[in-house]
C-alpha cells in the first residue's frame, strides 16, 4: 500500500510546486510551461483516483489545446517582457498573510472531511465495477446526462462565434485564394500565342485583367 | 433503464429548443449573406424572442420536469422566462441604432444575445448544480463578448476584459462551492440537497458561502459589485441596457430558487448572508451614486442599490418575500429599459452624450423626453404612486412580516438617500440652462419609452395582472 | 500511509488559494491572471473527481468533464478579449487597465 501513497505525494507535491511557479514566475512563457506541468501531475492524481478518462482528457485538452493557445497568444502579443518583470509581486507580504489565513480555513474544512457512508449506498449513478471508466462515463453521458452534453455544445458554439467576432478582421487589401475562379480558368484565358515581328518587340501587351 | 422512467420529454424544454435552433438558422443566414443583412437578422431575432415567449406561455400548465428532474418548468420559471425574453427583445430593439453604423454592423450581436438568453432560460429552469453552472456560463460567455463587441474602442474592450476576469473568478468560486456541496450531500439536484442538508455543518456552510458569492457577483451585489460601474460605463450603451435587464432577472431567479428550494433546511444560515448583502448593496448604491458625473455609472450604482432592495424580499425567506422579489424585478426591468432608452436618445450632432450636465435644460429643448425621464427617475426613487413605489412596498412588507425590522428600516432610509441623486438629475433637466437641442429621437426608442413610461405611470390603476402572476409564481416554489 | 479524501481536498484547497492569490497579487500581466483562473478550475476538478471516487458516484466525473469543456471555451473567449484589448492599448499590464475610475 506504500506505492499509491508515494505516487500521491509525488504528483501532489509537483502539482502544488508548479502551481506556485505559475503565479511567481516572471516570464509568462515559463508560467505556461509550469501550468502544463501542474496539469500533467493533476492528471496523475486523477489516475490514482480511478478516473482514467478524465486524466487523458486533461492532458489532451489542456496540454494539447489550452496551453498551446496561451503560448500562441503570448507570442502573438509581442509584449515587452523586460518591462513586465519590474516591481513584480509588490503586494507579496500582505497577500501571503491573507492567503495563509484563507488556506488554513479551507484545510480545516478539507482535512476533517468524512464522507457520510449512507450516501455511498444511495449514489444516483454508482460507478460500475466491471467496465472501464471510459465506458462507464459514456454510458451515462449520452443517455441520462444528454442535456448537459448538448448545452456544453452550445457553450462551445458561443465561444467560437465570440472568438471570431472579436478577432477576425477582413482586410480589403489581402488577396484571398478563390478555388472556383482557379478551377474555372481555361487554357484560352491563361495564355496567348503571338507572332512577334523581328526587330519590333511585343506591341500593346494584353493586361492580365483584360485576359480574365 | 431507469432514466426513461424519470422522464426525458422534450416538451418542457421546447422554448429553449426553439430559440437555439432559430439562433443557429439566423447564424447560417448571416454567415452566407454577410453583414449587409444585420438589420434583418436583428429583426428576426426579436421576432423569435417574442415567439419563444409565446411558446413559454403555451406550455401545459402546472409543474413540468424533464431530463431526470434536472430541468423544471413551474409558474416561477414561466414568469421569469417571459420577463427575461422581454428584456432581451427590448434590448435588441434598442440596439438597432447602434448596429446601423457601418463599422459596427455585426450580425453576430443578435445571435449572441439570443444564445445568452437561452443560457438565462436554462438558468431559470435549473434544478441541479450542473444545469445551473452550464446555464450561467452560456449566459456569461456571450455577455463577455457583447461587452467588448465595440472592438475598436479602448473603453469597450477594457470593460470586456474586466468583466471577463472578474466573471471567470466568480464562476470559479461558484464551482468550488458547488463541488463542496456535492461532496457533502452526494447529489447535485436541488431536491436531493434539500433532503440531505438538514442542519448546518462546516463543509456545507463553506460550500453555500462560495456558491452565494458567485451568484452575488452575477447580480452585482456588494461586496462583489466592483466590476459594475466600469462595465456599465465602458460597454456600448445598448449593451449596458441589456446587462441591466435580462441577465439580472436570470441571476436573481437562480439565487431565489437555490436559496428557497435547495437550502430550506438551513434558512438561518443563508438568511444572514442575504441580509448583509442586501444592506451593503442598498447603502453603497445610495451613497456612491451621489458624486457620479456619468449617467451610465450612475445607473450602475442605481442597479447595485436596486438589487439590494430586491434581496430584501429574499431575506424574508417567505412566500410573500419571493412574490416581492418577482414584482420588484419585473418593475425594475421596465424602469431601467425606459431610462436607457432616454440615455440612448441623448445625442447631439449624431454623437452620444452621457454626462449628467448634458441633460441641462432638457425640459425646454425636448419637454416630452424630459417628462418621461423625470417620471422614470421618480419611479426608480420609489415615489408614489409610480410603479417603483409598489415594488419597494411589497419587499418591505414581506421583510416586516418576517420580523426583519432593522433591514426594512435601513432599506427605507437608503431609498430616501437614493432619491437625492435621482432628484438631482430632475433638477438639472428642469432648472438649468439648456445646452442646445438634442437630435430627433428614433422611432423605436420613442416606442420603448412610451410603453415603459406608460407602464410606470399607470401601474397603480390596474396592478392586478402582475401581482396575480407573481403570487402564483412565488407559490410554485413552496 | 492511507491516502484519504482529506489529502485530495487539501491539494485542491492549496491550488484554489494559489489561484486566488495569483489573481490578486499579480499587478503586471493579465495572461497570468487567466492562468490563475485555470488553476482555480483545476482545483475544482480535483475536488469533484475525489468526491466522485469516494462517493462511488459517477456524477462528479461527468461534472468535471463539463467543467473542463467550459473552461476551454472560457480560455478561448478570455484570450480573444485580451487580444482585442492589446490591439487597442498596446499593453497587457494590469496597472494600465485604468481608463475608467470612480
Amino acid at each position: 500500500m506504500i506505492l499509491p501513497a508515494l505516487f500521491f505525494y509525488l504528483f501532489a507535491g509537483i502539482c502544488v510546486a508548479s502551481a506556485v511557479m505559475v503565479i511567481a514566475s516572471r516570464n509568462p512563457v515559463h508560467s505556461v510551461l509550469f501550468l502544463i506541468l501542474a496539469f500533467v501531475n493533476a492528471s496523475g492524481l486523477f489516475v490514482l483516483l480511478g478516473a482514467e478518462f478524465l486524466a487523458m482528457i486533461l492532458v489532451v485538452v489542456y496540454v494539447g489545446a489550452v496551453a498551446v493557445l496561451f503560448l500562441f497568444v503570448i507570442m502573438m502579443l509581442d509584449v515587452d517582457f523586460a518591462e513586465l518583470r519590474q516591481g513584480f509581486l509588490e503586494y507579496l507580504p500582505v497577500g501571503l498573510l491573507i492567503g495563509a489565513v484563507f488556506l488554513a480555513e479551507l484545510l480545516l474544512v478539507a482535512g476533517g472531511w468524512a464522507i457520510n457512508p449512507a450516501l455511498v449506498k444511495t449514489a444516483v449513478a454508482p460507478i460500475p465495477a466491471d467496465i472501464t471508466n471510459t465506458e462507464a462515463l459514456g454510458l451515462v453521458l449520452y443517455t441520462r446526462y444528454i442535456h448537459y452534453f448538448q448545452i456544453s455544445g452550445i457553450v462551445l458554439l458561443v465561444a467560437m462565434i465570440g472568438a471570431i467576432v472579436l478577432t477576425l478582421r477582413h482586410k480589403p487589401s489581402v488577396k484571398r485564394q478563390d478555388i472556383n475562379v482557379q478551377n474555372a480558368r481555361t487554357k484560352a484565358m491563361a495564355m496567348e500565342v503571338r507572332k512577334v515581328a523581328v526587330g519590333q518587340g511585343l506591341q500593346d501587351p494584353p493586361s492580365r485583367e483584360a485576359a480574365e | 433503464m431507469s432514466f426513461q422512467a424519470a422522464g426525458y420529454s422534450l416538451t418542457p424544454a421546447l422554448p429553449e429548443l426553439v430559440l437555439t435552433v432559430s439562433a443557429m438558422v439566423l447564424l447560417m443566414l448571416g454567415a452566407f449573406r454577410g453583414e449587409k443583412i444585420t438589420g434583418l437578422v436583428t429583426a428576426l431575432a426579436v421576432a423569435m424572442l417574442v415567439v419563444t415567449g409565446l411558446v413559454v406561455l403555451w406550455l401545459p400548465a402546472g409543474k413540468l420536469t424533464t431530463f431526470g428532474g434536472s430541468f423544471i418548468v413551474d409558474d416561477f420559471a414561466r414568469f421569469l422566462k417571459v420577463l427575461a425574453l422581454t428584456g432581451s427583445a427590448v434590448a435588441l430593439i434598442l440596439s438597432r441604432g447602434f448596429l446601423e453604423e457601418p463599422s459596427r454592423r455585426i450580425f453576430e450581436y443578435a445571435i449572441l444575445i439570443m444564445l445568452s438568453t437561452v443560457g438565462m432560460m436554462i438558468l431559470i429552469s435549473a434544478a441541479d448544480l450542473i444545469t445551473l453552472y452550464l446555464g450561467l456560463e452560456l449566459m456569461s460567455l456571450a455577455l463577455y463578448v457583447v461587452a467588448s463587441s465595440h472592438r475598436d474602442d479602448a473603453k469597450s474592450t477594457e470593460a470586456g476584459l474586466k468583466y471577463f476576469v472578474l466573471g471567470a473568478l466568480s464562476s470559479g468560486m461558484l464551482l468550488y462551492g458547488a463541488s463542496l456541496i456535492y461532496g457533502f450531500t452526494g447529489t447535485v439536484s436541488f431536491a436531493g440537497i434539500a433532503a440531505a442538508a438538514k442542519e448546518p455543518t462546516t463543509g456545507l456552510v463553506f460550500g453555500l458561502v462560495f456558491l452565494l458569492a458567485g451568484l452575488c457577483f452575477k447580480i452585482s451585489a456588494v461586496p462583489f459589485h466592483m466590476w459594475t460601474p466600469d462595465v456599465y460605463e465602458g460597454a456600448p450603451t445598448p449593451v449596458t441596457a441589456f446587462f441591466a435587464s435580462a441577465p439580472k432577472v436570470a441571476a436573481l431567479a437562480v439565487f431565489t430558487r437555490v436559496a428557497l428550494t435547495a437550502f430550506p433546511g438551513i434558512t438561518s444560515q443563508w438568511q444572514q448572508i442575504v441580509v448583509f448583502v442586501a444592506i451593503a448593496s442598498m447603502v453603497l448604491g445610495s451613497f456612491a451614486a451621489i458624486g457620479q458625473k456619468n449617467i451610465k455609472r450612475l445607473m450602475a450604482y442605481s442597479s447595485i442599490g436596486h438589487m439590494g432592495f430586491a434581496l430584501v424580499g429574499l431575506a424574508a425567506g417567505t412566500q410573500e418575500g419571493a412574490q416581492g422579489v418577482l414584482v420588484y424585478i419585473a418593475i425594475y426591468v421596465a424602469m431601467t429599459l425606459g431610462t436607457f432608452s432616454v440615455i440612448l436618445a441623448m445625442k447631439r450632432n449624431g454623437q452620444p452624450v452621457e454626462t449628467i450636465s448634458d441633460f441641462a435644460g432638457l425640459s425646454r429643448t425636448n419637454p416630452l423626453l424630459a417628462f418621461f425621464l423625470a417620471m422614470l427617475l421618480f419611479s426608480l426613487a420609489g415615489i408614489p404612486p409610480l410603479a417603483g413605489f409598489f415594488a419597494k412596498f411589497y419587499v418591505f412588507l414581506a421583510a416586516i412580516k418576517a420580523g426583519l425590522f432593522t433591514l426594512a428600516v435601513i432599506g427605507v432610509v437608503a431609498s430616501v438617500i437614493g432619491a437625492f441623486y435621482y432628484l438631482t438629475i430632475i433638477k438639472v433637466m428642469y432648472f438649468d440652462e439648456p445646452k442646445g437641442a438634442v437630435d430627433p429621437v428614433r422611432t423605436e426608442l420613442r416606442t420603448v419609452l412610451a410603453v415603459a413610461g406608460g407602464f410606470n405611470m399607470l401601474f397603480f390603476i390596474y396592478p392586478a395582472p402582475l401581482i396575480t402572476a407573481a403570487t402564483a409564481a412565488a407559490k410554485s416554489l413552496f | 500511509m492511507i491516502i484519504g479524501l482529506g489529502h485530495y481536498l487539501s491539494v485542491a484547497a492549496i491550488l484554489f488559494t494559489l489561484g486566488i492569490l495569483g489573481i490578486f497579487l499579480n499587478r503586471k500581466n493579465v495572461i497570468v491572471i487567466l492562468m490563475s483562473i485555470e488553476l482555480i478550475l483545476l482545483a475544482v476538478n480535483i475536488n469533484l473527481v475525489a468526491f466522485s471516487s469516494f462517493l462511488n458516484d459517477i456524477v462528479g466525473q461527468v461534472f468535471a468533464l463539463l467543467v473542463l469543456t467550459v473552461a476551454a471555451a472560457e480560455a478561448a473567449i478570455g484570450l480573444a478579449v485580451l487580444v482585442v484589448y492589446f490591439r487597442n492599448r498596446g499593453s497587457i499590464a494590469v496597472e494600465d487597465i485604468n481608463l475608467m475610475k470612480g
